[in-house]
């Protein structure tokens, strides 16, 4: 499934009459089966795109397709074919883990047997046969995001959104996840559009990196990744790598140092 | 420096508490023989006992506890329904809210004692006055922090929901409702505070049904027999700490997740 992004521009009203713009006239087309990454730095409006591509919220402007390239002309309903992985993962607390990754199906009626075996399933191939019974409140941040990760693959859906999902995790489970998240997409072949700013991340990731601009958040520039596919933790060290680190950096150091500029300025409004 | 704690010295702290508790009944029962206080006034401890004893012995404490419980019981469970089902109602309709709010800001300050002539008036001094008030009383903790559980559900976990393609209703009743439960449950322990002071309060006032620890109570102080007031006093505190002790339980058995709101 390909998402078109089509001039979306998304605004809040802010303290007087300005409004405050998140997201400024924004066009990209995200290929079906390509891992893209969206790096900007903090309030460029990123974690709003991908709920605008997820049909949480309705963008102030344009306009979001989801197209199936074999055929274009069929206008498909948004969100019905995207899942959301989110940085708060969201899981719900009173749900043990077999009934958090099922949540989906039990929504649509599927019968518990049947929910129970697809997240068996699920569970065995995030690593975490034997912990269905535990509430998330007693697993550790990998283990709780390995759970909302199967709750997003048991879906089936063809795109994944996945807002800032590692963010929270320290260094070491973070790189046995994004491990496990290569293995998952060159698996399966979803569509994924992955929102970050840390720019090792990206690379080691994506297909291509949107580099986004402070606030209001503009495309600054798109990125290609040809890092060969299964990529692994040692191609850090490589030349390729190396030289799309500096490239990025060179491009978002401006960005932070705007968007720092910008919140100073806020915080010496609100005095 | 900190050094690890010997088992013993942890032992020791164990039993303070405990210890403390003795410490103080001893230098009570010392205090009153010494100053040769009459137990009209204030008895010692060992006479308090001997009394506690004497009136389980003869079966009063325990119709009168009885009694008080049941009609605990039937005004908290009155309360409980009526105050969590109207609060899931306003958490879900706006328009609830809307025409109940206005009700509640106006007689939730009220004191609920000041309502007890008027419904002394209405319902007479029998089992309907007292489960009344009591219900009426708890009722507001209740329907309040229900609401408030409600409303402040995680907006996160809603919009995961709607993700997983939950509709409205299932929102509601899937995320929404067990969501608020930790603050429902606090309504309820708020609730069952108040009941226990109520029912007390109001056997003690309208004397008709002649039964229950508030008439006891008032009953032993009136005759002067301030050991059978103390006993009575003894009684109510030890079950209001059940009571407690057994709301937590039951928090723990219905929502074990509670226990580590830190994590999620």
């Amino acid at each position: 499934m390909d998402v078109s992004v089509e001039n979306v521009t998304q605004a809040w009203p802010g303290r007087g009459d300005e409004p405050i713009v998140a997201l400024e006239n924004f066009s990209h087309r995200f290929a079906s089966r390509r891992f893209s990454c969206l790096l900007g730095p903090s309030g460029c409006g990123k974690s709003t795109l991908v709920q605008v591509i997820g049909g949480l919220e309705v963008a102030t402007e344009g306009n979001v397709r989801i197209i199936e390239p074999t055929r274009p002309d069929v206008v498909r309903p948004l969100g019905a074919d995207s899942v959301m992985v989110w940085q708060t993962l969201n899981l719900f607390p009173w749900r043990n883990v077999i009934d958090n990754v099922a949540f989906g199906l039990e929504m649509q009626g599927v019968s518990k047997a049947q929910r129970y075996e697809r997240a068996r399933l699920l569970i065995t191939s995030v690593g975490l046969a034997g912990f269905e019974q535990h509430l998330p409140g007693q697993l550790s941040g990998g283990m709780r995001q390995r759970v909302a990760l199967a709750r997003a693959l048991i879906m089936e859906r063809p795109i994944m959104l996945m807002d800032e999902p590692f963010g929270a995790l320290d260094a070491q489970t973070k790189i046995v996840m994004q491990e496990e998240l290569l293995r998952v997409f060159d698996q399966t072949q979803k569509t994924i559009i992955f929102v970050t700013h840390a720019i090792e991340e990206a690379i080691l990731l994506a297909d291509e990196i949107i580099v986004m601009t402070a606030r209001p958040g503009r495309i600054k520039e798109v990125l290609q990744v040809d890092l060969p596919r299964p990529r692994s933790l040692e191609m850090v060290n490589s030349k390729a790598f190396g030289a799309l680190f500096d490239r990025a950096f060179h491009l978002i150091r401006e960005e932070v140092m705007k968007s720092m500029a910008q919140q100073a300025m806020a915080l010496e409004g609100s005095r | 420096m900190r050094k690890r704690k010997s088992s013993l010295m942890r032992m020791a702290e164990a039993a303070t508490p405990t210890a403390v508790i003795f410490a103080v009944l001893l230098a009570w029962e010392l205090f009153v023989r010494w100053r040769g206080i009459a137990p009209i006034y204030l008895p010692p401890p060992s006479t308090i006992v001997v009394y506690l004893f004497r009136m389980i012995g003869n079966g009063s404490i325990e119709y009168n506890l009885g009694v008080t419980l049941l009609r605990i019981f039937a005004g908290f469970a009155i309360a409980a329904l009526t105050g969590v089902t109207l609060g899931v109602l306003m958490g879900m309709s706006r328009l609830i809210a809307r025409i109940v709010d206005p009700w509640i800001a106006a007689l939730y300050p009220l004191p609920k004692i000041a309502l007890i002539p008027l419904l002394v008036i209405w319902l007479g001094t029998g089992e309907v006055y007292k489960i009344v008030i009591s219900a009426v009383t708890a009722f507001f903790p209740i329907v309040i922090s229900t609401y408030a559980g409600i409303r402040q559900t995680d907006r996160g976990l809603i919009k995961a929901a709607e993700d997983l393609g939950a509709s409205r209703r299932q929102i509601q009743l899937k995320v929404v409702i067990p969501a608020a439960i930790p603050s429902i449950f606090a309504g309820l322990h708020l609730g069952m505070g108040v009941t226990v002071i109520l029912i007390v309060a109001a056997e003690m006032i309208g004397s008709s049904s002649q039964s229950g620890m508030g008439f006891l109570l008032i009953q032993s102080g009136q005759v002067m027999e301030t050991e059978k007031v103390f006993a009575s006093l003894v009684v109510l505190a030890i079950v209001g700490a059940l009571i407690i002790k057994l709301q937590q339980w039951i928090d723990r058995k219905v929502a074990p997740w509670t226990a580590f709101r830190d994590g999620q």
